[in-house]
């Protein structure tokens, strides 16, 4: 059970009830947004009319797309395609498997987010080895890596964020994560709730997302996004690096049981959220 | 605090004895071929935390830091730290407050010829510059930084108006013109910056010099940022 910790906050927000009742399937991220703004009042999922102007338009779309023919074609030193990948819910099953990740594979033993089990399809199925550019490049909008990965999400737009927690691994991960998250740590003694413990906490001039706000943690985890600044879309891996480079921590390893950990738990705590996908970041 | 010797004691004990457990079990380090595979779902959330930190080819933690050392030392948790992280940001309860202000109080090093303030043009850099500390695929190199690491003070806190600062921290607009040049006010002002705890335990606020971020020159540049009549954080 993760602690909802609120500050006192002189604002009253509905952001705990909102998006959970109703189905977002079919509407385009913006219009998930839209609804998640309307309903919740959230200064963190309000705070760029521009960004919500841009998201018809979002280079993101253009990535998935190349996305999607890259996953549909034969390739690697096997000459197949990734159709035959299980991302949990069955070979070439895509819809919904987003929202679902991360969670235990039983082929592999361990729990996986939607970049270790790509990868492990590209090695396995594809042939390719894990220091062949495709699989080794995992930065960039013109990566297969982010092709891949932002068409493959996309496939879970306007669905509930649903990882299970049945498998002990699962359960065991998504709880470390959690105690990873609130960890003061490194030389600024920063924990993750440091920056998103409160609702409209800003630095700077962003609002950060609240990790007890349902609602505004939904958008927070919505990876691949489009980051506007960056002119690329990155992935959930890339947030976490991210974010821990600037809590001054040493270096994560992309696909490290440590950021599945704290990957399982973030998911955890937006559960029954839309996920909003692709999204447009700044 | 007991839950953190406990997972200590845990650990050890995880090391010396090799657990090999039927089906499930996880490979804590996929590529390597490391003999001994640890059972997560038998470790308690903390012990598993501590084992992805340390133990579980999670983090570059053998990469050089700009303080010197591997950076795996940054992950070791200290007193102050260990008091802190159970708190979640709840309200301090007094007996972990006692500890942690005096903790804080103990650490405090005033400079050499007493507290002065420096140039708060130099402040006023080092309050905006987010630069320095920073490893992992992007190391800050120091040298490039004509006035050392910044403070990121605006990260966190509104000062001066023509820029803008964030509300993590409470506004510092008009300080020194709320409160004045005073031995008192130097002293206070030292105290939060070098090691905030002295006065908020379990703050959200880094140990800028307890835990050598800024130098007690660099103290004294944002301090006169902050008190300094002439500074724009007092127009």
């Amino acid at each position: 059970m993760f602690g909802k910790v609120k500050y006192a906050v002189p604002l009253v927000l509905a952001l705990g009830t909102a998006g959970a009742d109703e189905s977002f399937i079919g509407m385009a991220p913006e219009e998930i947004l839209q609804a998640l703004i309307d309903e919740s009042g959230s200064p963190y999922l309000s705070q760029s009319p521009q960004n919500l102007q841009m998201m018809p338009d979002n280079p993101a779309l253009w990535v998935a797309e190349d996305g999607e023919a890259m996953f549909e074609e034969p390739r690697g030193p096997k000459n197949v395609s990734l159709e035959g990948c299980d991302f949990g819910k069955g070979p070439g099953v895509l819809k919904g498997a987003y929202v679902e990740l991360p969670r235990y594979f039983a082929d592999t033993g361990k729990v996986m987010d939607l970049e270790t089990r790509l990868v492990h399809c590209m090695i396995t199925l594809q042939g390719f080895t894990k220091d062949d550019p495709p699989v080794k490049t995992r930065h960039g909008s013109a990566s297969d890596m982010m092709k891949l990965q932002t068409y493959i999400a996309m496939q879970s737009n306007g669905m509930k964020w649903d990882p299970p927690m049945d498998h002990p691994l699962e359960k065991a991960l998504r709880d470390a994560g959690e105690v990873l998250f609130y960890r003061r740590s490194g030389p600024m003694d920063f924990s993750c709730q440091t920056c998103h413990g409160a609702t409209g906490s800003r630095i700077r001039a962003s609002v950060l997302p609240n990790v007890n706000e349902p609602a505004e943690w939904t958008k927070a985890i919505s990876w691949p996004a489009e980051r506007a600044g960056q002119q690329n879309v990155r992935s959930t891996q890339h947030r976490l690096r991210g974010c821990l480079w600037q809590m001054r921590y040493p270096g994560i390893i992309a696909g490290s049981d440590a950021s599945i950990a704290l990957i399982s738990f973030w998911t955890d705590v937006a559960r029954g959220q839309p996920a909003i996908m692709p999204d447009l970041k700044r | 605090m007991s839950k953190n010797i406990t997972t200590k004691v845990a650990l050890v004990a995880l090391a010396t004895t090799v657990l090999v457990t039927g089906i499930p079990a996880a490979t804590s380090a996929a590529e390597s071929d490391k003999a001994i595979t640890v059972d997560y779902t038998k470790m308690s959330a903390e012990a598993l935390a501590e084992h992805l930190l340390f133990n579980a080819n999670g983090f570059k933690l053998e990469q050089l830091v700009q303080e010197g050392g591997p950076a795996g030392k940054r992950l070791e948790q200290d007193e102050i730290q260990k008091l802190c992280t159970p708190l979640r940001n709840k309200p301090v309860d007094s007996a972990t407050a006692e500890k942690v202000t005096a903790i804080a109080r103990d650490s405090i090093r005033y400079p050499e010829g007493g507290i002065e303030l420096g140039d708060w043009k130099i402040g006023r850099e080092l309050a905006w510059s987010g630069f320095g500390y920073r490893v992992g695929h992007k190391t800050d190199d120091h040298s490039l930084a004509k006035n050392g690491p910044g403070g990121n003070c605006y990260n966190c806190h509104q000062l001066a108006t023509d820029r803008t600062g964030g509300n993590i921290g409470p506004p510092l607009t008009g300080y020194g013109k709320l409160r004045g040049t005073s031995d008192a006010m130097l002293k206070y002002t030292y105290d939060v910056i070098y090691n905030a705890h002295a006065y908020f335990a379990c703050t959200h606020m880094p140990r800028l010099g307890a835990n050598g971020i800024l130098s007690s020159e660099q103290i004294s540049h944002i301090m006169a940022y902050l008190l300094d009549p002439e500074s724009p954080v007092n127009e």
